[in-house]
């Protein structure tokens, strides 16, 4: 098919974040089937990451992350199972996933005095790309997380995305 | 009689005391050697966003950046013919799991845009912000249909959620 100016988009805003008034929000990331939104927003000044369902804009809780502001980076599983997120304790910089359905937090430390920038969770929960900034430099590292998390994976299997061993 | 007894008592405390430190210290996410040299091999990168096998990342050398997409199961980044220009600077992408759909936030001619690339038509299709705005970051919906883009409006970060069709 031809590609030029033929699409339409339909689109929306992602709607109120609960707060009341003009806020921040950014950083989104969708569940891989599309019914959950995570994004950053200010509470109490801090940056926390607000996860909806959608289209209903229905806030889940997340009370195991309220400890660990600022949070960045947010990222989805397929079925939103998995929430992986940079977040703070004491001062340094970690990469977290939470399971929402166990309610388990995994924390993930790194070695080294390198800074973590981004992270991105494979809609699988197989993987996780990380972004680390040492010395001015940027680079990517993946890590197996198949120890670690059982794979959450979509109810009907897509061509050409299969799962990696 | 008494030894053996005492010898089980001993082998069972051993089990109390280590299964519980085990389960404390818990499976540890590996890194992916292979993968990781030939990431390092890109240069500087950063802005990794995972799905199914490929990993999207925007990298180079001297400053001169693109986005790349790598098949994880080859070890190989794929062509993506059309999708980038010399006088185009990166800003945020991301790839569905099927590895053919990329949203990608560039500057370009002195404007930010929102584009989406179709692998297998190799075409490359703006998308208007509507009330006008200026994206930033990009999050794909891992199955393809919908994209969430964070967008500056009036000094307001909003995010707007887009239907792929």
């Amino acid at each position: 098919m031809p590609a030029c100016g033929s699409w339409s988009w339909g689109r929306r805003s992602a709607g109120p974040s609960g707060l009341g008034g003009p806020t921040n929000r950014e950083d989104p990331a969708l569940s891989g089937n599309g019914r959950y939104l995570a994004s950053l927003v200010e509470r109490g000044g801090r940056r926390t990451v607000l996860l909806q369902e959608q289209p209903s804009g229905r806030e889940l809780p997340l009370p195991e992350l309220r400890r660990f502001q600022p949070h960045r980076s947010p990222s989805l599983s397929w079925n939103g199972r998995y929430l992986a997120l940079l977040v703070q304790q004491g001062g340094r910089h970690l990469a977290v996933i939470q399971d929402r359905a166990t309610g388990r937090l995994h924390r993930l430390p790194l070695g080294g005095d390198r800074e973590l920038e981004r992270l991105s969770l494979a809609p699988d929960g197989r993987r996780l790309a990380l972004e680390l900034v040492s010395q001015g430099r940027s680079r990517l590292e993946l890590l197996d997380l198949t120890p670690l998390l059982e794979p959450d994976l979509p109810a009907t299997p897509l061509s050409g995305g299969g799962p990696l061993r | 009689m008494n030894r053996r007894h005492a010898a089980v008592r001993t082998a069972a405390l051993t089990v109390v005391l280590t299964v519980p430190l085990a389960g404390c210290l818990g499976p540890m996410p590996q890194p992916l050697p292979g993968l990781n040299s030939r990431l390092e091999a890109i240069g500087s990168s950063r802005s990794p966003a995972l799905a199914g096998r490929w990993l999207a990342l925007i990298g180079g050398r001297d400053g001169r950046e693109q986005v790349q997409l790598v098949d994880l199961e080859r070890q190989l980044p794929v062509p993506l013919p059309g999708l980038n220009r010399p006088d185009a600077q990166p800003i945020a992408v991301s790839v569905d799991a099927a590895g053919e759909r990329l949203a990608l936030v560039r500057h370009l001619e002195g404007r930010t845009e929102l584009v989406l690339y179709r692998r297998g038509l190799m075409a490359l299709e703006p998308i208007a912000m509507q009330p006008p705005g200026v994206p930033r970051r990009v999050n794909l919906r891992a199955d393809g249909r919908e994209l969430a883009v964070e967008v500056s409006r009036g000094g307001v970060w909003q995010v707007d959620l887009i239907q792929v069709p």
